[in-house]
């Protein structure tokens, strides 16, 4: 495998709260479930924190809206609900369209910018073609990690070290570099999408 | 070339008291000669280390020629003339002022200083006012010093042309060409009527036939391009082989057939001495950003040299591919490192039969990055690329550190998302370096990117990629009609696209279109913009 080189610029060193409530909904078949149970194992394993995992499905596994409800906290989790998430990820319109509600007012929303169409919403949010991404690297079905990695970029909830391991370990064998490659594909998004953030912001965003 | 011959005796060293200054004065046969004539006849003391060259006019003396002198190890040029108006030839001394200029500009950014050229005009009886100038100049020239250039050793060893030929031709298995005509039939010379084949000098050189001056000039003659090499059934590896019977006859004193004087070849060769402190940079614009402890290292190439040099002809410009370049590295964030003192990669010497000042000035780059810890060069120039990965290498001179084109790294950048292209109202052809698309075999390569533009359109021409048609020189030698001739077919190709603007990525392929452009019967025909690749990402590019 590849090593993966640090981009040279990290963009966001941001003091992290001791606890974090994160819902991550989309399709059932997207791998939502399976990209919450990396997050909490990245949490419990890499950054020794405290995790837990609540998952929907049912009729969502047939391809109705699902979701994964994960909190992250440096203290003990007496209730593994998530009722007002801090950071909200939504892989489509439908998980949108039921949990954007939800989210803490100035909480951060990350969605699939192809699938989601966000409106009727104030204040600013995150967007990556994941699933298009992962369709041009051959399989459609790693958007879940690509969007790990935009996830582990723009929030920093977790360590790039721990997301990156965590994704290895939990995904079958024989696809460790590919999905390595997946979530890179997403961390460089997002460190190139703040960098353009922060360009743009300072009226620079040209050559 | 008579002139460098002469230069060389006058420069030898002299006897006892003779100073050890060299200064070589160009001096123009109506005016100031009467003056200068004036003073020998009343046997005043003129310093010993001028050098009188008498010339027919200053305005007949190029910037190759005006050059020369230098790359021979020469202090200090004067060139005297007439003032303008009294010129004979009318327009002698208005030229002798711009060639001055340029090559006064030249000698700036190569580090041995534009006070070393002057140029002054003198009227017939102003004797006393020119020994004041030769006094006065002699003395500056002592004030700056000696030049750090030595020149070449005269001698060269005795021609061993014949038994070389022989091992080169078995180096590179000559001997396997079937005469097919395979390559004649490809070769972009042969295709516009040059009588040129590359299967008559392999059988010709076979036959031990290297002395006919025919073959001499078809050896320079040779694009170097590879298209024959890449059609052979018996894969004989045409450009290398005339690479090195280029050298062979370079020792065997062949002049070769340098384009334009010459100069590029001398400009390389003064770059040679150690001691040279070259000012490449100097020029740079203010709002590029770079940073003197970077681990990246950005190879410019001579772009800054060919826009002077051509800047009263051809105007182009071409060292915006450096500034463009740079901005587009600080678009992402990389602030790279300059080598202050950067010279020149050597390809051209190389491919003109000079192995050993290749080898001087690869040796003294690679020296250089490496003193520095780079562990990585990026160069926008497809010859600076294919130096460093291919020839510094082969001919054993070892890289330390990882050579990127720029193309691959803004692919890798711009490929990791949120970066757009502004809309660009222009039709758009390519015109394909043969460094990167043809010997590097990476005609995909600036494709992707431009396929990232949004251009109105974009229409590639009938022959592109790999079998793309030539610029019509490589190496600055073998400069003639056929090179035109194959310059008007490609910029007719690219209007046949119906395409408004020539996309090109070498600066040299800019220099040797615009040269057709400015032909005074086609040239409105074939006029078309140009523009670098990375000038129009850099123009274009954006954050989403």
């Amino acid at each position: 495998m590849n090593a993966y080189e640090e981009p040279k610029t990290m963009t966001r060193v941001k003091e992290q709260p001791p606890r974090q409530e994160i819902t991550i909904t989309g399709f059932g078949g997207q791998g939502i479930v399976l990209a919450g149970r990396i997050l909490g194992k990245a949490a419990v394993l890499g950054d020794h924190k405290q995790s837990t995992l609540v998952q929907s499905y049912g009729p969502e596994a047939r391809g109705g809206a699902c979701s994964a409800q994960v909190i992250i906290s440096e203290g003990p989790i007496h209730y593994p609900y998530v009722r007002h998430p801090d950071i909200l990820v939504s892989m489509s319109q439908t998980g949108f369209d039921k949990f954007i509600d939800q989210l803490k007012e100035g909480g951060t929303l990350l969605i699939d910018q192809d699938l989601v169409q966000p409106q009727s919403i104030e204040g600013d949010f995150f967007s990556i073609p994941s699933t298009r991404i992962a369709e041009e690297l051959g399989r459609k079905m790693m958007a879940n990690i690509i969007m790990l990695g935009f996830f582990t970029a723009i929030t920093g909830a977790v360590s790039v070290k721990a997301a990156r391991d965590s994704v290895v370990s939990s995904v079958p064998k024989g696809t460790e570099e590919m999905n390595s490659k997946a979530f890179n594909k997403g961390y460089d998004y997002a460190v190139a999408l703040l960098k353009g953030r922060e360009k743009k912001a300072k009226g620079r965003a040209g050559a | 070339m008579g002139m460098g011959r002469g230069l060389k005796g006058l420069m030898k060293k002299g006897h006892g008291d003779m100073a050890d200054f060299s200064i070589i004065l160009f001096l123009c046969n109506w005016g100031p000669h009467a003056a200068f004539q004036a003073l020998q006849d009343s046997a005043t003391q003129i310093p010993p280390e001028i050098k009188m060259v008498r010339i027919p006019c200053s305005g007949r003396i190029s910037k190759a020629l005006l050059f020369k002198p230098f790359e021979m190890g020469a202090d200090g040029v004067a060139m005297v003339g007439c003032e303008t108006g009294t010129c004979r030839y009318a327009t002698g001394s208005s030229t002798a002022q711009k060639n001055v200029e340029h090559t006064r500009a030249i000698l700036h950014l190569l580090g041995l200083g534009e006070d070393r050229l002057r140029l002054k005009t003198f009227m017939p009886e102003d004797s006393e006012p020119l020994l004041q100038f030769l006094r006065g100049f002699c003395d500056e020239i002592k004030a700056i010093g000696k030049s750090p250039v030595v020149p070449s050793p005269e001698a060269e060893p005795p021609s061993q042309a014949l038994e070389l030929t022989k091992e080169v031709v078995a180096a590179h298995d000559i001997y396997a060409c079937q005469d097919c005509g395979k390559c004649s039939s490809a070769c972009s010379l042969t295709l516009v009527g040059k009588p040129f084949s590359p299967r008559a000098i392999a059988s010709n050189i076979i036959s031990g036939n290297i002395d006919s001056a025919d073959v001499e000039k078809d050896i320079w003659s040779c694009l170097a391009c590879g298209l024959c090499y890449d059609r052979c059934p018996s894969a004989v590896n045409f450009p290398e082989f005339i690479k090195d019977m280029r050298y062979i006859l370079k020792k065997d004193g062949s002049r070769g057939y340098l384009a334009h004087g010459g100069f590029f070849q001398s400009l390389m060769r003064t770059m040679t001495p150690k001691d040279l402190k070259v000012n490449h940079w100097d020029w740079l614009p203010d709002d590029i950003q770079v940073d003197p402890q970077s681990k990246t290292l950005f190879f410019g190439g001579c772009a800054p040299y060919f826009d002077i040099f051509f800047k009263g002809f051809l105007g182009v410009q071409t060292s915006d591919i450096l500034v463009d370049s740079l901005k587009l590295l600080n678009f992402f964030d990389i602030f790279p490192l300059l080598l202050e003192d950067e010279r020149c990669c050597g390809h051209d010497l190389l491919w003109s039969g000079d192995k050993e000042n290749f080898l001087k000035l690869a040796r003294l780059n690679v020296d250089a990055i490496h003193r520095l810890g780079v562990e990585e060069l990026i160069t926008a120039c497809p010859e600076c690329y294919r130096a460093y990965t291919h020839d510094y290498p082969q001919q054993g001179v070892k890289v330390n550190f990882k050579v990127t084109h720029i193309f691959d790294l803004l692919e890798g950048e711009i490929s990791k998302g949120a970066v757009g292209f502004k809309p660009f109202d222009r039709r758009l052809t390519f015109q394909d370096p043969c460094r990167l698309s043809r010997l590097e075999n990476r005609p995909e390569l600036p494709r992707r990117l431009i396929s990232r533009l949004k251009p109105i359109e974009f229409n590639e021409m009938q022959d592109r990629g790999g079998g793309a048609i030539c610029c019509g020189n490589s190496a600055w030698t073998g400069c003639d009609s056929y090179s035109k001739a194959l310059q008007v077919k490609r910029i007719r190709q690219a209007h046949s696209t119906g395409s408004d603007l020539l996309v090109t990525a070498c600066p040299k392929c800019q220099i040797h279109l615009q040269c057709a452009m400015e032909d005074p019967f086609l040239g409105e025909e074939l006029n078309m913009d140009m523009m670098d690749l990375t000038s129009v990402l850099a123009k274009t590019i954006n954050w989403e």
